[in-house]
């Protein structure tokens, strides 16, 4: 039902875990099947925890089908609504997560609830719960870094957590249910407990599917390392690592230099700190951020340069290295080492990659070397994406990321209504803006999503993340023929449909710009105005006067030409001082 | 601090005594009035590398080896044998230090000393690429060796030129002086970007140079940043209120206490820097008018002085004799 992301390679290879990995975890962790689910658990006192992972999530959509996903798991969790259990449900890139805490029967009966709304989800809600999402998401608001995944990746994959959820307008029950019944299937699940066994009553039952790796990565960034311009305050730093345990300390060792160099010795940043997050089952995302004041933005810019540096330049401590070992082996003193081990073990299950028994983790941990987080650091270093506030980064080595497309469609041309060198191309192959820098172009054969508006208006992603907006009111001689074209280009699994504007909400030309002079901007001119009027009539009126005599005295007999000369000097310096007035008017207005 | 008068009378020591010539025996390369540079020049423009590593090699301070790689950068042709050094010696940071400095030399003579509303966008655009060629050698060497001034020094040049910003600037500043705090040539380069030209204020360039010239120790060259500071503000005022400005007692003032407790001290050791120090004094105390403060200066001076900052006067060369014989007849 939806069409599969363009990539630029195929699907990650994800290990295939066998029993000799789960093997890995005896003594630790049991494993079994409960209706064909793969099923993790170990014991911990008090309350059982459990979690249902499905391996869907945002990265598996398309910009126009965004949040349906999300949708699934509303409609899953529906039922549930009134009681006062403690549960939830989390859509992310690669995973969508059911969780809940309580006694035996209370796990059962809500696990058993979400796998039956599964198997029927209660599309009745589907309009409400669309609804709801809407409003969710405008609550939410992106935090500083929520543009780089788009810069990365594209309006398509790991780029579209960059955008709201676009399929909460136009998804239909039946793409909602054909995505329920095809993702969250007993083969693409894995659950955990923390129990000391499967409780008895567990319903899992879920249809037939399979085991799907996650997408592969798509890409926007031509080159890296690269650079995008960000608000001010914030500094973020992110990038792709294979995943590996000398990896995971880098991570820690880049978030205390961090800290070190930005707070503790130059006082520019209140927070600092690195976070390293599996993507796939081979890959990680690295992201390093740092706040900043605006008066010292700048200089938080180049300690995070030169913070990067170091680690590159292998300029590392030992006791750097000792410090993020120190805190990843604590985690091993937990008293439920099994149980609190569950939900890394289950996602990295789900998403195929390898599961490392804690001894063997703290064998490699221990076998990390400096020159192991120097690697790391350059690898960091040359996939890096770093957004910056104000200045742009260049002078750091970073190129900057591509802001025009490498060429436009041929087409009709519709100048702008509102600036003469911008125009609006629609063509059979897409859409280009044409702008003095560069263009911007959708090809319809690469278009993620077109929106379109009853008044006409039509906006275009294409799956590099550039965006043309064809506003009929802004762009000369857009007609309903034009329109039609483009709609009857863009394929109509990338189509969604918007409600109609507010008539204010339509965008109406802002005066032209045509010369470098802006407009708009000139100084009162009703004093000169007025002037003119006074003087001009006097002139005016004078010189009709000194026709009249000129006319008369060339019909005389004998001309008094002296007198015709005079009249006409006369008129000269009234003409002269209009003609002053109407320059100084026009100056006045520019 | 120490009483002037001890200060005054030793540094007066090089008394005027009438043998002094015109502008054209004036000696303003420092090749020719600091005879420990001899070597450097002829072997850098010989190409010779050795020679050249076995100079800087020599220097006994970070302060001498700051100062000569701006001399050297200044030399045609240099980075020829400059960047194969570089390919030989990947881990040393002299070679890219150097180089760097001969990067930012070239950029600067295309973008050319005039204010930036007088400079194309393509003498912009080329500007910048040296010195981000030149800023991304020195990331590395000041990754890898944090103490090394020379690096920083050039890293304010270049913060200054891609227009990195204050906060920027002054956090390299900090990173060097937690090594040498002191270090008078980045000093310099630091005090050029607080001043109103680079986005800076006079609030915080006479205050850099104060906070320079009252931390360093007695007899520091460092009080000349205060001079410099005052000039760069003369430079900056109307004709007429300019010429007030240096007149007036609190500069004056400013500009004596300066010179006390460095190059007029008794703890004064004469060094690379102190033409400079003195040439800057001789010109704000006679911009000013106050040729008998002057005089001390000009007599350190004799027939030597540095370029900067007198050629910010027109004929600057006739200004100096004539302002040098102004101040000498007081005394």
């Amino acid at each position: 039902m939806t069409t599969q992301p363009h990539t630029d390679g195929g699907p990650s290879a994800a290990h295939t875990v066998t029993d000799t990995d789960l093997a890995a975890l005896d003594g630790l962790i049991s494993h079994t099947t409960t209706q064909g689910v793969p099923t993790l658990y170990a014991p911990r006192p008090g309350e059982i925890t459990a979690g249902l992972f499905f391996r869907v999530g945002r990265a598996d959509e398309t910009l126009a089908t965004a949040g349906i996903t999300h949708l699934v798991e509303h409609l899953a969790l529906h039922r549930l609504g009134l009681s006062d259990l403690h549960y939830n449900g989390a859509t992310a890139n690669t995973y969508t997560l059911f969780h809940v805490t309580g006694s035996e029967d209370e796990v059962v009966s809500y696990l058993n609830s979400v796998c039956a709304a599964l198997r029927d989800l209660p599309l009745a809600r589907l309009e409400t719960e669309k609804e709801i999402l809407r409003t969710e998401a405008a609550g939410r608001s992106g935090g500083p870094g929520s543009q780089l995944p788009l810069w990365r990746y594209g309006a398509q994959s790991y780029g579209l957590t960059s955008y709201s959820e676009l399929g909460t307008w136009g998804l239909t029950a039946d793409q909602v249910r054909h995505w329920a019944q095809t993702r969250f299937t007993r083969d693409n699940a894995v659950l955990w407990l923390t129990s000391d066994s499967v409780p008895a009553g567990l319903d899992l039952t879920l249809p037939a599917g399979t085991r799907r790796p996650a997408p592969a990565a798509t890409s926007a960034l031509p080159v890296t390392p690269a650079y995008i311009h960000g608000d001010d305050g914030h500094v973020v730093f992110t990038s792709v690592l294979r995943r590996s345990t000398a990896a995971s300390v880098f991570a820690d060792v880049l978030g205390r230099a961090l800290f070190q160099d930005l707070r503790q010795e130059g006082g520019y940043s209140y927070s600092a700190e690195a976070d390293y997050t599996p993507r796939d089952a081979e890959h990680a995302t690295l992201t390093a951020y740092a706040d900043a004041l605006p008066k010292k933005q700048d200089a938080v810019v180049g300690g995070f340069v030169d913070t990067l540096a170091r680690l590159r330049a292998g300029r590392i401590e030992q006791s750097e290295l000792d410090s993020a070992r120190g805190k990843i082996l604590k985690r091993y003193d937990s008293p439920d080492l099994g149980a609190s081990s569950l939900p890394s073990y289950a996602l990295n299950l789900l998403l195929g990659h390898r599961l490392l028994s804690p001894e063997q983790h703290r064998a490699e941990l221990n076998a990390v070397t400096l020159a192991d987080l120097r690697e790391v650091a350059r690898e960091a270093w040359s996939t890096g994406l770093l957004q910056v506030p104000g200045r742009g980064a260049d002078w750091a080595g970073f190129e900057p990321a591509p802001q025009y497309s490498q060429a436009a469609v041929v087409g009709t041309r519709h100048q702008s209504l509102e600036d003469d060198r911008i125009t609006l191309v629609i063509g059979d192959e897409g859409v280009s803006l044409v702008t003095p820098r560069g263009p911007v172009t959708v090809r319809h054969d690469a278009c993620a999503v077109m929106t379109t508006r009853p008044d006409g208006a039509r906006s275009l992603t294409g799956t590099d993340g550039f965006c043309v907006s064809v506003e009929p009111t802004l762009y000369r001689g857009v007609t309903p023929e034009r329109i039609a074209a483009v709609d009857a280009s863009v394929p109509a699994a990338a189509v969604v449909p918007l409600p109609a504007r507010d008539p204010q909400q339509i965008p109406r030309p802002r005066e032209r710009t045509s010369a470098p002079q802006s407009s708009g901007g000139g100084r009162s001119t009703w004093a000169w105005t007025l002037g003119l009027w006074l003087v001009g009539s006097i002139a005016a009126i004078w010189s009709l006067l000194s026709a009249a005599v000129t006319a008369d005295e060339l019909g005389a007999a004998d001309p008094e030409w002296d007198a015709v000369v005079g009249v006409w000097v006369l008129a000269l310096p009234l003409l002269l001082v209009t003609w002053q007035l109407h320059r100084s008017r026009q100056r006045r207005r520019r | 601090m120490s009483s002037s008068s001890n200060g005054r009378g030793r540094a007066s020591t090089g008394a005027y005594d009438g043998t002094y010539g015109g502008a054209s025996a004036l000696m303003s390369d420092p090749f020719d009035y600091l005879p420990d540079l001899a070597p450097l020049r002829p072997a850098a423009q010989a190409g010779d590398w050795p020679a050249v590593r076995a100079f800087f090699m020599g220097l006994d301070s970070a302060e001498k080896v700051s100062y000569a790689s701006g001399l050297l950068s200044d030399i045609a042709g240099v980075e020829g044998f400059l960047e194969r050094a570089v390919a030989e010696l990947p881990g040393d940071p002299l070679p890219r230090t150097l180089l760097a400095r001969r990067y930012i030399s070239i950029g600067w003579d295309i973008r050319s000393g005039a204010r930036a509303k007088h400079v194309s966008r393509d003498q912009f655009d080329r500007f910048h690429a040296w010195l981000r060629k030149a800023e991304q050698l020195l990331i590395e060497v000041c990754a890898e060796q944090p103490a090394y001034a020379p690096a920083w020094t050039a890293r304010l040049i270049t913060a200054r030129g891609l227009e990195l910003g204050q906060a920027e600037a002054r956090r390299r500043y900090d990173r060097l002086s937690a090594h040498h705090p002191h270090h008078h040539r980045a000093q310099i380069q630091l005090l050029q970007q607080v001043c109103p030209k680079w986005s800076g204020s006079w609030e915080d360039a006479h205050g850099f140079a104060r906070e320079c010239a009252s931390a360093a120790p007695d007899g520091s060259v460092a009080g000349a940043l205060v001079a410099e500071a005052h000039i760069e503000h003369w430079l900056d005022l109307d004709s007429g209120a300019d010429a007030a400005y240096m007149r007036g007692l609190p500069v004056r003032d400013d500009l004596r206490f300066a010179a006390q407790v460095s190059v007029l001290h008794r703890d004064h050791v004469p060094g690379w820097d102190t033409v400079g120090a003195h040439s800057t004094f001789a010109m704000a105390f006679s911009i000013g008018g106050h040729f008998a403060d002057a005089a001390p200066h000009f007599a350190a001076l004799g027939n030597r002085v540095n370029e900067s900052p007198w050629c910010y006067l027109p004929d600057w060369r006739g200004q100096f004799t004539k302002f040098r014989k102004n101040a000498l007849a007081t005394l």
